[in-house]
């Protein structure tokens, strides 16, 4: 199953036209779509938090750029600002009060945006890509906290060139997560780490992986009390696991399930199997969505283990996507995430981000067990 | 346990090696994933069966089972639940099951305090009745034995704990734990050692027979409240003992101090390599794993490096995986692409050009943003370069460890994309 047919060029099949609504499957969902898409692979999406009224969406690219939009209550999206890296930028993230963005690239370097007077300057420094940043807001402390291909993790304070803290990893930085006071980092070599925040952040477990393949994207939830205490954690085999940190039973609480494959019955052609390309947690409701390579996105409710709603195929992976800060709203990305290699990339493909109205299609099942 | 059961294992299927608590969920297993037919999905009750169907009604053979692991896909064998499986397989399974008893248990055992040894040591000990005082719960309780005072007392106990088997008169076993040991799943052993005696004693309570609350609490409660491994009061609290864990672990925090971090550290990290060997036994039909050795075991991530990239194995009969070769991320191999790497700036390269960034001083308070009339604010990165560094001693030193300066932008910026800025914010940073 060929996603592009052949690349002979243009695309195929109107995507030249902005916002046509023709039967290409470009946006088969008929989501809102964002103006002013980059022009390369989005890598990553944020949601302004929820100490910005208005919804502004901020979203990371291999052209380099980090946009800036403004989400309108009837839809619409207004561009805003844009920064550059000096290489693909492949994470970002809020500050706690919305006034600040950090992003993370291919250059080594994380900058942190204002976005009020749009200046940018940088605050981090690794040895390799960083590929994941986040912003922990701590009672005694607040800082940015790193994870790089360089095998560190390291935390800054924005205010000076050199780290808080620096830790070693047994890996590659693949992907991390944040919910105070708990982190988590999903290495290279299926590692998996989780840290603990409270006074300083310190390595709290090392887990043995319960996928059995490449770790891909992690996303920590959180029970009824809002406190975090678990995560889900996509490979590249189409499979999310779900593991609490803490169980009274691990082995009936923690489980995972498969998604993003074709061919769900049929036992005489191979299964397709796809990378789960990111994780969100609906902020309200506790169910999570995924997205992957084949261009799916998929909703899940974990505690009734079942599946919600599963999307149409897009004609490109889904490479990123996020909730807004009252889970309105879910963003998903659709660009080229690199899984067929080099030879499918197409460079005059458009990008595209899109925006769904979440607020039913996520709500939880009855448990039925 | 003393019951002497013919197939002691859990039933499992045959076909695809997966075990099952019941014969029932076993049979429903197979005939939803074996024994199905795949064109009109009619669940048949056997291999043959199943070939037969697709033959009569669909003019149809198939030459193996559905999902079956290799070498386990005979269509003529008929099996059924657990019946009709070859005796050498069942030999086999029998020892392999046993294998991994025996490790875990090992694992379990050594955690313990070493109550094995000891309390055959103590077993001749109980040969005296009630010679000893309770007291002498102090000792036992490096020695896990029970002191024969309260074992007279303490018989009972095991009897309305519901272990008739043990209870006569045998004074090893009377000890409670570690002569129940081995009969006992293994999974009650952290957990006698585990539970606090203290909130442990009250579930305890209703299941003693109410003569003995007297005898065992007065003389046990203090003695018992120092002990680690579990005693005749244990027993019956067996049923108790996972209330008193689940109790008791919802209130421990998320994160608990460092002391006690390591302490569930240790306890849960040592359970949660096993579930996921149960959640996945059937694995084997998916692609296999990638530098990790054989899908029975939960590989530990860095142990199996061996090349720098190792490959994935992404075709198998069943399944094909989207993802090339290698096993480095997608993001990894895409910016190996010398066109995404055309800016970075490579060491050696690196010149001190301005941060073109605000003043350091400017930003420092990140709540007031930065007032638009600093003096010296530079001019935002997009526009000029080579400003000298003026005033900007804060970023100037090395950033963290690498000694060229990683300047952000070396050249000028990409045309295209700075025509999408919009007006709305200037570039220019002035308000």
């Amino acid at each position: 199953m060929s996603l592009f047919g052949t690349s002979s060029g243009f695309g195929t099949g109107g995507t030249g036209v902005f916002g046509s609504t023709t039967t290409d499957s470009h946006n088969p969902m008929k989501d809102v779509e964002v103006t002013s898409p980059p022009d390369d692979s989005i890598s990553c999406l944020a949601f302004s938090p929820p100490t910005m009224p208005a919804n502004f969406l901020i979203g990371g690219s291999w052209a380099n750029d980090v946009r800036c939009w403004e989400v309108q209550d009837n839809g619409q999206t207004v561009p805003k600002a844009q920064q550059m890296h000096t290489g693909p930028v492949l994470d970002v993230c809020w500050s706690d009060d919305s006034s600040k963005v950090f992003t993370a690239s291919c250059d080594k370097t994380a900058k942190m945006w204002d976005l009020n007077s749009n200046q940018a300057m940088q605050i981090a420094q690794h040895d390799g890509p960083i590929k994941a940043i986040h912003w922990i807001k701590a009672p005694n402390y607040s800082c940015v906290m790193t994870g790089s291909w360089d095998k560190t993790l390291k935390f800054w304070d924005t205010r000076s060139p050199n780290p808080m803290m620096s830790l070693q990893m047994p890996e590659r930085c693949y992907c991390a997560d944040v919910v105070y006071p708990m982190a988590v980092v999903a290495t290279a070599e299926r590692g998996l780490i989780v840290y603990q925040l409270e006074n300083q952040p310190s390595e709290f477990r090392r887990i043995d992986s319960p996928l059995k393949h490449q770790h891909r994207c992690v996303a920590i939830f959180k029970d009824k009390q809002n406190k975090p205490t678990g995560f889900a954690l996509g490979s590249i085999e189409g499979r999310v696991a779900i593991h609490y940190i803490n169980p009274p039973n691990p082995a009936k609480d923690n489980f995972t399930f498969k998604c993003h494959r074709s061919n769900g019955t049929n036992n005489s052609t191979p299964q397709d199997i796809y990378a789960v390309n990111a994780i969100a947690f609906h902020p309200v409701h506790g169910t999570l969505a995924t997205v992957g390579s084949d261009g799916r996105f998929s909703f899940w409710d974990k505690d009734a283990r079942t599946k919600l709603k599963t999307s149409e195929q897009l004609d490109q992976p889904i490479t990123a996507c996020c909730f807004n800060h009252n889970g309105n709203i879910f963003a998903y990305a659709s660009s080229y995430d690199w899984s067929k290699g080099h030879e499918y990339y197409n460079p005059q493909k458009k990008n595209y981000i899109f925006l769904r109205n979440a607020a039913e299609e996520l709500k939880p099942r009855n448990k039925k067990w | 346990m003393g019951r002497k059961k013919k197939k002691q294992m859990k039933p499992w299927c045959w076909y695809c090696n997966r075990d099952f608590d019941d014969e029932k969920i076993l049979i429903q297993h197979q005939k939803a994933k074996h024994f199905k037919c795949h064109i009109c999905h009619k669940k048949l009750y056997t291999g043959p069966g199943l070939a037969i169907h697709c033959m009569q009604v669909h003019k149809e053979t198939i030459d193996g089972v559905p999902n079956a692991i290799p070498g386990r896909t005979d269509i003529e064998l008929e099996i059924y639940g657990m019946e009709g499986i070859p005796e050498k397989d069942m030999q086999e399974r029998r020892r392999v099951l046993e294998q991994k008893t025996q490790e875990s248990q090992k694992k379990k055992q050594n955690q313990e305090d070493s109550d094995e040894e000891e309390e055959d040591e103590a077993g001749p000990s109980f040969q005296q009745p009630a010679a000893q005082t309770p007291a002498t719960y102090m000792p036992p309780m490096a020695q896990p034995g029970i002191p024969p005072g309260p074992r007279a007392q303490g018989m009972p106990p095991a009897n309305y704990s519901g272990m008739p088997p043990m209870m006569p008169g045998v004074p090893p076993m009377m000890p409670g734990m570690p002569p129940v040991m081995p009969g006992m799943p293994p999974g009650m052993m952290p957990m006698g050692g585990m539970m606090p005696p203290g909130p442990g004693m009250p579930p305890m309570m209703p299941g003693m027979p109410p003569g003995m609350p007297p005898h065992v609490a007065r003389p046990g409660m203090p003695p018992i409240a120092q002990a680690a491994p579990v005693t005749a009061p244990g027993m019956p609290a067996r049923p108790a003992v996972p209330a008193a864990i689940t109790q008791s672990t919802p209130t421990k925090p998320l994160f608990p101090s460092a002391v006690q971090a390591q302490q569930t550290a240790s306890g849960p990290s040592s359970t949660t390599s096993d579930p996921p060997k149960a959640t996945f036994p059937a694995y084997t039909q998916a692609t296999a794993s990638p530098a990790a050795p054989s899908s029975s075991t939960v590989a530990k991530p860095p142990a199996t490096v061996t090349s720098k990239p190792a490959t994935l194995t992404t075709t198998s009969a069943t399944s094909k995986l989207m993802h090339p070769d290698e096993d480095i991320s997608l993001e990894e191999r895409r910016a190996q692409l010398p066109r995404y790497q055309r800016l970075i700036p490579r060491p050696g390269q690196a010149s001190i050009a301005a941060p073109p960034s605000g003043a350091a001083s400017g930003m420092i308070t990140p709540q007031q943003g930065m007032p638009p009339q600093q003096p010296g604010i530079r001019p935002p990165i997009h526009s000029q370069y080579g400003a000298p560094p003026q005033g900007m001693p804060g970023y100037m030193p090395p950033y963290g460890q690498s000694a060229p300066m990683v300047p952000p932008y070396q050249g000028a910026p990409p045309g295209p994309p700075m025509g999408m800025r919009p007006p709305v914010m200037s570039p220019g940073g002035r308000y």
